[in-house]
C-alpha cells in the first residue's frame, strides 16, 4: 500500500440478493485527490460510495480507511460526509441550523458552533441567508448549503453522489468550478459519483469507470480519453473510432490488424498481441483525418461515404460510413473541414498515424 | 380574482353547505340562544338573562370540572402520543411493506366494535373481583381498586384514541424522506438522537395534529370517566347530565356545552399554528 493512500478498497463485493451490485472491487482513492466515479445507472457506483459512507455493509472483502478496516464501522462512528443527490437538507432546520447540526452532534459549544459555521457560509457565500428556511432557497443555494453543512466538520474525505444533477446546465458548469476550487484549497479528498463525462472530466484529478458492478478503467481523463483500456470504456465515451480484426505479421513488418475495412497497421505503444488473435483498436475522431484523394502514404486508409454532419460549437462532427457499413466518426474544426466536399454521398478518404492507434482489452 | 359561482359548483357544494346550516351552524346558534334562556318552577322560557353565565362561571364545582378535565384530557394526549410513537415508529420503519399493511388493517378492527363496548369489557378485567384481581390473587397480591380510578380514566381514553393517534402517526412518518435520516447518520447524529433530531422535527405535524383528536375526544368523552372512572373526578361532561337532571337546567348545561367548544377551538388554533410554526407556504 502506498503512503498517500486514504481509502482502500480489498476485494469488495456487494450483493443485494442474488443481485450482485459490485464485484470484486480492487482500487485506491489517494490522499486530497478528486476522484471522479463514472458509469450508467445501475453500475454500482453509487453502491461504492454508500459503502464508503457506512449505509451499505460489503458482503465480501475490506474497505480501509487510513489502513483501517472500515467495515463494521457504524456510519455515525466514521467521518466520511456526504452530500445527497437529493442534498438532503433539513427542512425544519435554517441554514446556519443546517450547516452547525454536524458541529452539534460532535458535542462542539454553542459559540464555537456559530464561529464555524459562520466561516463556511462566508466561504460559500451564503451568509446573508443564514437565518432563511430551505424551501426559501434556489438550487444553487441549496447546493452551496449542503456543501458548507458537509465541510464544517473539516472532513479528511467528502462524497458526493450526483449533487449537480437538479441544476440547470449553466448553474452545473458554475458549481464545477466552485467544486474543484474548494477541493483545491482545502486539499480534503473528493469523492465524486456521476453518470456525466463532462462531469468527471472537468473535475477530477482521476476517474474510475465501472460498467455492471466491475471497474474497466481507472486513469486521469486525460488518459482514458486518449487510450481507453477497454470496448465498454470507448463506447461509453463515443469519442473514438473502434476497429476489430485478427492479428498477422505487417507487410513493411511491425504489426497489422485485418479488418474488414483493410488491413491497419498498429502503433508503437505496449505490448503487441500475438498472431492470429483477435484485437480492437481505437482512433480518437479527433485524430482521424479526412481527405478528399488518397494520401500518399499506404497505411491506415479507409474509403469512406459522408452520411451525415452536424456542428458542435466550435467543432463539427462528421458522420461516415466504410463500404461495408461501419460507421466512422471524425471531429474537426470548422477551419479544417472548410475545404472538403461534404455533401451526403461524397467518397472521402480516412486515415489516422499509426501511433494514434490504441489497443483495447478484448471483452 | 374572484372566479364566478357556477351551477356546476353548487351543485356539488350546496348539499353541504345546506348540511352544515343545518345541523351544526343553526343547533350552534340556538344553543348560544338557550344559555340565555331562563328557567323557573322547572319551566324553561326565552328569555335574555345572564344569569346562567354567572351562576355557573360562578361556581367552585365548575372550574373543579374544568380543570380536571382539561388535565385528564392533556394528560390523555401526551400518554397517548408517547405510548403510541414506538408503536408507529416501528410500523413505519422496521417493518416491510406487506407486514405495514397488516398492522395498518388491525389498527383498523377497533374501530368495528362500539366504544361502550370496549369500556364495558375493561370493567370484567379491572373490577376488585375482575380478571386482573384474580390473577393478582393467585401470586398473593391484591385485590388493588383498579376500577373507578382515575388510571381506569386513562385506560377508558386510550382506548378511544390509541388506535387514531397510531393511525395519524403512521401516515406522517411513513412520508418522511428516508435520506434526512441516512443523513443524520452520516453527520454522527446516533439512532435514538436522530429519532428527536429528524424524525420527530420532520414528522411534527402529523404527531401534533394525533394530539390534538386525543384531547379532543377525551375531553368532550362521557363514557371513560363514568363508567371506568366512577364519575370521580367529575369531568365537565358528567356535570353536563348533572344539570341537565336537576331542575331541568338546560340553559346551564349550554353554558357548559359552551364553554367546552370554545375551550377546544381556542386549543386546535393553538395547536395547528404550534404544528405549522417556521413552515411558511
Amino acid at each position: 500500500m502506498q503512503r498517500d493512500t486514504l481509502v482502500s478498497f480489498e476485494g469488495v463485493v456487494k450483493r443485494f440478493g442474488s443481485f450482485v451490485a459490485v464485484q470484486k472491487m480492487d482500487f485506491e482513492i489517494r490522499k486530497g485527490e478528486f476522484l471522479a466515479i463514472m458509469g450508467s445507472s445501475g453500475c454500482g457506483k453509487t453502491t461504492t460510495l454508500r459503502m464508503l459512507a457506512g449505509l451499505e455493509a460489503p458482503s465480501e472483502g475490506v474497505i480501509r480507511l487510513s489502513g483501517k478496516p472500515i467495515n463494521d464501522l457504524p456510519t455515525w462512528s466514521r467521518d466520511t460526509p456526504m452530500v445527497w443527490q437529493s442534498l438532503a437538507l433539513f427542512p425544519f432546520l435554517n441554514v446556519r441550523e443546517n450547516v452547525e447540526f454536524a458541529l452539534k452532534m460532535r458535542g462542539i459549544g454553542k459559540v464555537e458552533r456559530r464561529r464555524r459555521a459562520e466561516q463556511w457560509l462566508d466561504r460559500m457565500q451564503i451568509t446573508e441567508f443564514a437565518d432563511r428556511n430551505i424551501a426559501q432557497l434556489s438550487g444553487g443555494q441549496r447546493q452551496r448549503v449542503a456543501l458548507a453543512r458537509s465541510l464544517v466538520v473539516e472532513p479528511e474525505i467528502l462524497l458526493l453522489d450526483e449533487p449537480l444533477s437538479a441544476l440547470d446546465a449553466a448553474l452545473k458548469v458554475r458549481m464545477q468550478s466552485v467544486l474543484k476550487t474548494l477541493q483545491r484549497e482545502t486539499g480534503i479528498t473528493f469523492v465524486y459519483v456521476t453518470h456525466s463525462q463532462s462531469e468527471a472530466f472537468s473535475m477530477a484529478d482521476r476517474v474510475v469507470i465501472m460498467s455492471r458492478g466491475v471497474i474497466e478503467q481507472i486513469g486521469t481523463p486525460q488518459e482514458i480519453y486518449r487510450a481507453p483500456r477497454t470496448r465498454f470504456v470507448a463506447d461509453f465515451l463515443g469519442s473514438s473510432n473502434l476497429f476489430s480484426g485478427r492479428v498477422r505479421p505487417g507487410a513493411a513488418g511491425g504489426v497489422e490488424l485485418e479488418t474488414p475495412a483493410g488491413a491497419l497497421k498498429l502503433g508503437g505503444d505496449g505490448v503487441m498481441p500475438a498472431d492470429g488473435t483477435t484485437a480492437t483498436v481505437t482512433v480518437l475522431d479527433t485524430k482521424t483525418h479526412l481527405s478528399v484523394t488518397p494520401p500518399a502514404r499506404s497505411v491506415n486508409v479507409v474509403p469512406v461515404r459522408v452520411v451525415g454532419e452536424e456542428f458542435v460549437g466550435a467543432t463539427a462532427t462528421v458522420y461516415l460510413e466504410t463500404p461495408q457499413g461501419q460507421e466512422i466518426r471524425v471531429q474537426k474544426g470548422h477551419d479544417e473541414l472548410a475545404d472538403l466536399p461534404l455533401g451526403i454521398g461524397q467518397d472521402l478518404f480516412a486515415w489516422w498515424e499509426p501511433k494514434d492507434g490504441h489497443l483495447v482489452a478484448e471483452a | 380574482m374572484r372566479r364566478p359561482v357556477s351551477l356546476y359548483g353548487l351543485t356539488f357544494s350546496l348539499p353541504l353547505l345546506i348540511w352544515q346550516l343545518l345541523f351544526f351552524v343553526f343547533p350552534l346558534l340556538f344553543l348560544v340562544a338557550l344559555s340565555f334562556w331562563t328557567v323557573k318552577n322547572f319551566v324553561m322560557s326565552p328569555d335574555f338573562d345572564t344569569v346562567n353565565w354567572t351562576t355557573m362561571y360562578g361556581r367552585a364545582v365548575f372550574w373543579q370540572a374544568y380543570g380536571a378535565t382539561f388535565a385528564l384530557a392533556a394528560g390523555a394526549a401526551a400518554l397517548t402520543s408517547i405510548l403510541a410513537f414506538p408503536c408507529a415508529y416501528a410500523i413505519a420503519f422496521k417493518l416491510s411493506d406487506t407486514a405495514r399493511r397488516w398492522a395498518v388493517f388491525l389498527m383498523v378492527i377497533p374501530f368495528f366494535t362500539s366504544y361502550l363496548v370496549r369500556v364495558y369489557s375493561w370493567q370484567i378485567f379491572l373490577s376488585d373481583n375482575g380478571i386482573i384481581n384474580v390473577m393478582l390473587g393467585w401470586i398473593g397480591l391484591g385485590p388493588y381498586p383498579l376500577l373507578n380510578t382515575v388510571g381506569a380514566t386513562m385506560v377508558g381514553y386510550l382506548t378511544l384514541s390509541f388506535p387514531l393517534v397510531v393511525l395519524l402517526q403512521l401516515f406522517s412518518l411513513v412520508f418522511i424522506d428516508r435520506t434526512l435520516i441516512e443523513a443524520a447518520h452520516n453527520m454522527r447524529c446516533g439512532r435514538v438522537r436522530t429519532v428527536f433530531e429528524v424524525v420527530i422535527p420532520s414528522a411534527r405535524v402529523g404527531l401534533v395534529i394525533a394530539a390534538l383528536f386525543a384531547f379532543i375526544l377525551s375531553f368532550g368523552d362521557f363514557v371513560s370517566p363514568i363508567y371506568l372512572g366512577g364519575g370521580d373526578p367529575t369531568t365537565l361532561s358528567i356535570l353536563i347530565t348533572d344539570t341537565t337532571k336537576s331542575g331541568q337546567q338546560w340553559p346551564r348545561a349550554a353554558v357548559i356545552a359552551l364553554t367546552m367548544i370554545g375551550t377546544l377551538m381556542v386549543v386546535a388554533f393553538a395547536a395547528v399554528q404550534f404544528a405549522y410554526k417556521g413552515k411558511t407556504k
